[in-house]
């Protein structure tokens, strides 16, 4: 993939040790890959691609996003394949690479070069066109002869050559590939004045007419340059973490031999199973249990917490983190796509590939726009050609540089894809796109208890057995059953006896109540006190207690204890500050989550609430107009976050690609949802400025520019600026809330380091 | 005046001078990564 040259067939991913890393199997005989789309410039580029796929047999989903040049295709099996597909692409004029973090590198590398050196190449010649255009202005007044002002237009002429025929071939070939495909798009219009305003130039000069528009067509072309080199650099910044992630792996590893050696493979050789030696300061290249006595790492990508970790014999080391001291020895359980990272690139891919509404509304509107502006051109020209002839052509060509569809259809990508990114380096991975529109307008917040705010581990404090049975033998039995769950309160019964061999059959877990299964020939039932009782009503009597009981009654009461999360109380304070509705429905007793609301502060709250209980509550408020964010940990309580307008999941470490959520907090930090809430509000009010501007400077620019008023030389200025503003103005996403926070890019940060080693 | 039909095109070989040293400076990698260099000294294990 290196050079061009050696740029592989469509064909070679059919090869299925290449299939498997880039295409994704979604059962069924479905099939989705993730594709990087070079020359998508444009809302009607993306257009263009999404027409072309769907008409080929198939193909079931396109979601092309232009922001980031992300494809998402998913297609069925036996009807069409990837190298088909490719093939469909490169017919309508687009190079797709299916997505590989080191395919995406090279191509961006390729394009930030191939556009710094038409930047400067645009530069120098509006600077030198500029300076000649000087000359023959002030020398205007007679005391330039004509042929010395022949010379200074050829020279003009010369230094403008390379400006149109080398710099200004992106917009050529744009606007060639979005007419091919019936779908002009803006570089329609700004094609068309560059080789207009050129050749009227070129045929001036021959004829030794009055002028020549050398320097516009260059300053022209360098101000469009600088417009799409700073939306490239913010393209290439919204990818990073995504490709950041995909990079913290080292590509090679450390595969312990039979013998006892060290052999260096590929890290993508390494299979489930294998056995890899990392040094001290080295990365871990792939998910597994570590082999020796203990080591340290820092998992500052998945928890965001630059502390490092000590992990002890037996437990999970994640492919990325960094061994602060080691050596560490490991079991390899999952490699590549399997592993977490790979499911928390995937998750950020995933969003910046959908496209939200908004955009798509956005993309319409440029798309309208542009046809219309080639239509006012026309009537300009036809206009002025009863008025005034000679000046018809400039009219026309001011109109056509003026108007700022870019303005338009950036407005609604940029500001997006710059929330994400910014969301994403403080922990908060944005799933589905529509969640930062859904953020934004979200009126009440309904947060689970156990586990989001109170840390999802309980201890188990104290044990009060009944009928003569010794605690520890019901912490055995109880164990037995609690195993089976994944609910906290079962986790710390069972993390309370560990060495419990006792195995449950017939086990059932009834989500909210507790679970059912028979150990030691009894049958037991663990959880909720009227379930494990078998009654109908809640008891009154050991409430917040679990209990274990059989058929005869109790055999015991566990009390657990739980914690606040540290920063639970802020976040609710926070939410309120911004006038969102706070309350808690949990499942667990009525004790428990008055006390935690009273020491938050929280006055509506809903004990012992089921499931459908809590999803019966969502469609309650949001039948009464509230929008709701629905907070949880994304395992437990998947179906209730469904209800929601937006879900938010509390997620650590590998627990994160299984939520089912709209948005991810990982780290479990609270704090970062008021956070993210208040960046989805800028968002919005940036977006809306942003195309508050665009209407306003188009209805004020196109008017003056078709009356004459305007020279093209400043229609260029006005279009390049009109778009600047728009970059720019996405930019200011983050920045003012960056500001006296720590500054936590650790992913960021750490890829240059890994590149180089 | 004539002096000028030595300065320009004098001028524009300069010119050109400048954009095939940007050009070599682009294909050798001097402008790809902007940040880490400047932090590359404070680093000791580099």
């Amino acid at each position: 993939m290196r050079t061009p040259a050696a740029e592989p067939t469509a064909e070679i991913w059919e090869r299925p040790q290449l299939a498997r890393h880039v295409v994704r199997d979604l059962g069924g005989g479905r099939r989705e890959s993730m594709l990087l789309l070079e020359g998508v410039r444009c809302a009607s580029c993306v257009m263009a691609i999404e027409r072309a796929l769907s008409a080929e047999p198939g193909v079931v989903g396109v979601q092309v996003n232009a922001a980031s040049r992300r494809g998402r295709i998913a297609w069925n099996a036996a009807e069409t394949s990837l190298p088909r597909l490719l093939e469909v692409l490169s017919g309508i004029g687009y190079r797709a690479l299916p997505l590989d973090a080191a395919a995406l590198d090279d191509v961006r590398r390729h394009e930030s070069k191939a556009a710094q050196k038409r930047l400067l190449v645009a530069g120098f010649g509006a600077m030198q066109a500029m300076m000649y255009a000087a000359v023959l202005w002030f020398g205007g007044d007679g005391s330039l002869d004509p042929a010395g002002r022949d010379l200074f237009r050829w020279i003009a002429f010369l230094v403008a050559t390379p400006v149109v025929f080398y710099s200004a071939r992106p917009f050529f070939a744009g606007a060639l590939r979005s007419l091919k495909a019936r779908r002009p798009g803006m570089d329609v219009p700004v094609a068309i004045a560059v080789a207009g305003i050129y050749a009227a130039s070129l045929i001036e000069a021959l004829r030794g007419g009055t002028h020549v528009y050398f320097e516009s067509v260059s300053m022209f072309v360098f101000f469009l340059l600088i417009g799409r080199y700073v939306e490239m650099r913010a393209r290439h910044r919204a990818g990073d973490l995504t490709d950041a992630l995909a990079r913290l792996t080292p590509p090679f590893a450390d595969r312990r031999l039979a013998d006892g050696g060290l052999e260096r493979v590929g890290i993508r050789e390494l299979a489930p199973g294998d056995r890899v030696h990392v040094a001290d300061g080295g990365v871990i290249p792939a998910d597994g249990v570590l082999v020796n006595e203990q080591c340290l790492v820092d998992e500052a990508l998945l928890s965001g917490e630059s502390a490092p970790a000590p992990r002890r014999r037996g437990e999970r080391l994640v492919a990325g983190s960094v061994l602060v001291a080691g050596p560490a020895e490991l079991e390899v359980e999952a490699v590549g796509d399997d592993t977490v990272l790979a499911g928390i690139a995937e998750l950020v891919g995933r969003a910046q590939a959908a496209r939200p509404r908004l955009a798509q509304a956005g993309e319409r509107a440029a798309s309208r726009f542009v046809v219309r502006v080639l239509a006012l051109a026309l009537l300009t020209a036809a206009g002025w050609v009863f008025v005034d002839p000679s000046r018809a052509f400039t009219a026309a060509l001011a109109v056509l540089v003026v108007s700022c569809p870019c303005a338009f259809a950036l407005a609604v990508p940029v500001a997006v894809t710059r929330a994400l990114a910014v969301l994403a380096r403080r922990g908060v991975l944005v799933v589905k796109p529509d969640a930062i529109e859904a953020l934004a307008g979200a009126t009440h917040a309904v947060l689970d208890k156990t586990g989001t705010l109170t840390e999802a581990e309980l201890v188990l404090e104290r044990v009060q057995a009944r009928r003569g049975f010794a605690p520890a033998d019901a912490v055995r039995l109880a164990a037995a059953l609690a195993r089976e769950s994944r609910h906290p309160a079962a986790r710390a019964i069972a993390a309370a006896c560990t060495r419990c061999v006792d195995g449950a059959s017939g086990v059932a877990a009834l989500a909210g109540l507790g679970v059912r299964g028979i150990v030691g020939g009894r049958e037991l039932r663990l959880g909720r006190a009227d379930f494990a009782l078998g009654l109908d009503g809640p008891a009154a009597d050991d409430e917040d207690a679990v209990l274990l009981a059989d058929d005869d009654g109790v055999i015991a009461a566990f009390h657990l204890s739980e914690r606040l999360r540290p920063d639970a109380a802020a976040a609710v304070d926070a939410l309120r500050g911004q006038g969102v509705e706070v309350s808690i429905a949990s499942g667990d007793s009525a004790g428990k989550v008055r006390a935690v609301a009273a020491r938050l502060g929280i006055r509506e709250w809903r004990a012992r609430q089921l499931p459908a209980d809590k999803l019966a509550r969502l469609t309650v408020l949001r039948e009464q107009g509230a929008r709701v964010i629905a907070v949880g940990d994304g395992v437990n309580d998947a179906p209730v976050l469904g209800g929601a307008d937006i879900a938010v999941a509390l997620a650590e470490g590998a627990e994160l690609t299984q939520a089912t959520s709209d948005v991810v907090l990982s780290g479990g930090r609270l704090t970062n949802l008021p956070r993210a809430r208040l960046v989805a509000l800028r968002t919005l009010d940036i977006l809306k400025q942003n195309q508050r501007w665009a209407l306003v400077y188009n209805f004020a620019a196109v008017p003056l520019a078709a009356l004459g008023f305007v020279p093209p030389w400043l229609a260029a200025l006005g279009m390049s600026f009109s778009s600047l503003v728009v970059v720019l103005n996405a930019m200011r996403i983050g920045r003012d809330a960056e500001r006296g926070q720590s500054p936590a890019p650790v992913v960021t940060e750490l890829a240059p380091r890994v590149r180089a080693a | 005046m004539n002096v000028l039909l030595v300065m320009i095109p004098l001028s524009l070989l300069l010119l050109v001078g400048a954009a095939a040293a940007f050009f070599w400076a682009v294909d050798h990698d001097q402008f790809d990564d902007m940040d880490t260099p400047a932090l590359l000294p404070l680093d000791e294990n580099s």
